[in-house]
């Protein structure tokens, strides 16, 4: 049932919407053409009334919306939409992954066009966004945004966040800076930024590293160049690809077991991430490097670097540089399409 | 027992002690054949880094020990030898009268001079500088902008004196060297590292009194780690510095004189006032919030910008840029962008070198 605040936000939409594309057809031969891509999350949850602040479903205000509720955008690019999935975060599979890289790359590879937004739940945006920038081949702006709060709720950070997300993507100095994440002002690196907290608004950080720039209402400033290989310098390439290597991951902890490994290896993983090591890792490790299953070492701190150690290259296993479990797994899926030489697998998760 | 204990601390102290750390395991084989390594350059600014005291528990009144001079650095850490060929020099203030001034602008001038001379010597390959820490980034930021060359210059100090228990200066040391020896290192302007932390001159800041992570980049993080395994850099910085900067090869002995004011309730205008009377070319206002000041501030600062003087606005709230917005615009007032004042203060006397013109000061800031 709607309540009168969603019928008249729903009303206010269309008006806006009208406003857009009439604004759109009158400046569009200047603005840079930017594309949303929306894959659904709690920026475009509804709920039945204001207050509520869980509960509500994601992915239920559909694209159209989401931009005529922010009319301003209208004078910052020229903007169009794609409905690639209508999901919150934990509905994300490799089907949507797929189609919305090769989604992506299709917009992007046109001459014409600027950049690109994705709309995405929150809890696994970081491993979609890193996902993107390894397999996206354009440097041009790909910027991936979302909502703590939903479409219905008062204090709803995602107007803001989705205009300057296509603030960003219009950009041309936000050029190969890879796949960017921006929620509460923040230009985040997808490589290195991570949520933190389960409510808060500023839940995107990058420990360590700290942002690459901002959104600023004066203008959008970069302090940073990113070092690593990603986007239009990476080596992967998903756009005939119908799957993905199954990649799984085990929580190290005291008194933690093969059974983990085991399980999983059994399930069918061809890789498996240890997030931080558990005791009965070792054994299982050996046998089932036997089986040619890739193992990767990341670490639960949030972090920090794994080391490169000698006992680690004897065992077969990468290190996972400073990536996170749920990154490193997305490096170790289209690693295995390249190669299950764990050398090689290294300088991979060196370079990216 | 007590009194050759007590004997012993009387003749002792001038036997320079080595740093806590190091007899605790042996040392790695050092190699022989050096000629293959990258040559660095420490030079001594001093700084708690090159501080002893009488005991070791002692961290925050120090001094009462022997200074530590370059060599000593050497002597305690033959593993810099596995690194680069490391050779020091001092450049501590030797004048005692100037010496016992304290802080002044000769001791930057002085380096600033001494890296553009390395900057143009083939045989060094990279340059770490001590000093003290409350300063410290500021300086760093200043050679950031006037030192013409691509080579590492690494900016290093410690939190812990060189005698202190669990001091964390011979592992900084050790760490800026093998930075500094580091070709990746090369064009990411100046740079600091401590506590493994690879952070930029402009951007790092010392934020806690005593603690050894004391240095961040608040707004934008380091920029790499000194890890163990080995030394990791993931970003550079995109603001101009040393070989694009426009103030590369300053050589001055002196610059416009620029004072740094605080912004809050209450904040009087008198002491600008003073300052423009004392001949302050420029000032730097901390304001509060978004960069707000006191209205009497405001009263003094339109007085002073009648005799020519220019204003830069920054944040006391040390995260965040001072916008570009229609008050200040109108009211000709520099943002200055997410600079701290002592590094805004830095930057606003290089650039009345160059200009008085308060809009050309302004683009200083967007790009620096």
């Amino acid at each position: 049932m709607l309540n009168p605040f969603a019928v008249a936000r729903n009303v206010l939409g269309s008006l806006g919407l009208v406003l857009l594309v009439a604004g759109a057809s009158a400046q569009a031969q200047e603005l840079p053409k930017v594309r949303l891509f929306a894959t659904g999350g709690t920026i475009s949850g509804y709920a039945d009334s204001r207050d509520m602040q869980y509960g509500y479903k994601p992915g239920t205000i559909l694209p159209d919306k989401l931009l005529a509720d922010i009319p301003e955008a209208a004078k910052v690019a020229d903007l169009s939409y794609e409905d690639i999935a209508e999901t919150g975060s934990g509905g994300i599979n490799t089907a949507i992954l797929l189609k919305l890289a090769k989604q992506v790359n299709a917009w992007l590879a046109r001459p014409d066009t600027a950049g690109a937004v994705v709309t995405h739940g929150t809890a696994t945006m970081e491993e979609t966004a890193y996902f993107l920038n390894l397999v996206i081949h354009s440097d041009k702006p790909v910027v991936v945004v979302g909502a703590m709060r939903p479409f219905t709720s008062i204090s709803r950070d995602g107007p803001f966040n989705l205009y300057n997300a296509i603030r960003v993507a219009a950009d041309p100095e936000a050029r190969k800076n890879g796949v960017m994440i921006l929620l509460n002002e923040e230009i985040q690196a997808a490589r290195d930024v991570t949520k933190t907290n389960t409510e808060r608004v500023n839940t995107f950080e990058t420990r360590d590293l700290g942002p690459i720039g901002f959104a600023d209402e004066d203008r959008i400033v970069f302090y940073r160049h990113l070092l690593y290989r990603h986007t239009y310098k990476s080596e992967f390439d998903v756009d005939n690809l119908t799957d993905l290597p199954k990649v799984d991951i085990c929580f190290g902890y005291q008194e933690g077991d093969r059974a983990c490994i085991d399980g999983e290896v059994a399930a069918g993983a061809k890789g498996i991430v240890l997030d931080d090591s558990s005791p009965g890792n070792r054994e299982a490790v050996k046998d089932a490097r036997t089986k040619g299953v890739v193992f990767a070492q990341s670490d639960r701190k949030g972090s920090g670097r794994v080391l490169n150690s000698t006992r680690g290259e004897e065992a077969g296993v990468v290190t996972a540089d400073n990536l996170n479990a749920q990154k490193s797994r997305m490096l170790l899926r289209l690693a295995l399409t390249k190669t299950s030489d764990p050398k090689e697998i290294q300088r991979m998760f060196e370079e990216y | 027992m007590k009194k050759v204990l007590a004997f012993l601390t009387l003749i002792l102290p001038f036997v320079p002690a080595q740093a806590q750390e190091i007899p605790a395991a042996g040392l790695p084989p050092i190699v022989q054949d050096q000629s293959k390594l990258p040559h660095v350059v420490i030079l001594s600014m001093g700084g708690t880094i090159a501080s002893r005291a009488k005991d070791r528990m002692n961290l925050t009144h120090y001094g009462d020990g022997p200074a530590v001079n370059p060599e000593d650095w050497l002597h305690d850490l033959p593993e810099l030898q596995n690194v680069a060929r490391v050779t020091t020099e001092d450049m501590r203030e030797k004048d005692k009268a100037a010496k016992k001034k304290g802080d002044n602008f000769a001791d930057i001038a002085r380096v600033a001079h001494r890296l553009n001379e390395i900057a143009k010597d083939p045989s060094i390959d990279g340059v770490v500088v001590t000093h003290g820490t409350n300063t410290m980034a500021e300086v760093a930021f200043y050679m950031n902008l006037v030192v013409d060359t691509d080579k590492p210059i690494v900016f290093v100090g410690s939190q812990r004196p060189w005698s202190g228990i669990s001091g964390d200066g011979p592992l900084n040391l050790y760490d800026a060297v093998r930075v500094a020896a580091d070709p990746a290192a090369k064009g990411l302007g100046v740079l600091h590292c401590m506590n493994q932390y690879i952070n930029t001159a402009r951007d790092v800041t010392k934020t806690s009194a005593y603690r050894v992570q004391t240095f961040k980049g608040i707004d934008v993080g380091a920029i790499g780690f000194a890890d163990p395994d080995k030394v990791k850099f993931y970003r550079a910085p995109s603001r101009k510095h040393t070989t694009e900067s426009e103030f590369a090869r300053t050589d001055l002995k002196q610059l416009p004189t620029v004072e740094a004011f605080y912004a809050y309730t209450e904040a009087p205008g008198y002491v600008i006032d003073a300052a423009v009377k004392h001949g302050a070319k420029g000032l730097v206002i901390d304001g509060y919030g978004a960069g707000a000041i006191t209205a009497s501030e405001t009263a003094a600062v339109k007085r002073a910008q009648k005799k020519g003087v220019v204003v830069v606005i920054t944040t006391r709230t040390r995260s965040g840029r001072v916008q570009e917005v229609p008050q200040r615009l109108k009211a000709h007032f520099v943002n200055g962008d997410n600079l701290p004042p002592e590094k805004a203060r830095l930057l606003l006397q290089l650039a009345l070198t160059k200009t008085k013109d308060w809009t050309k000061v302004q683009q200083y800031f967007d790009t620096y």
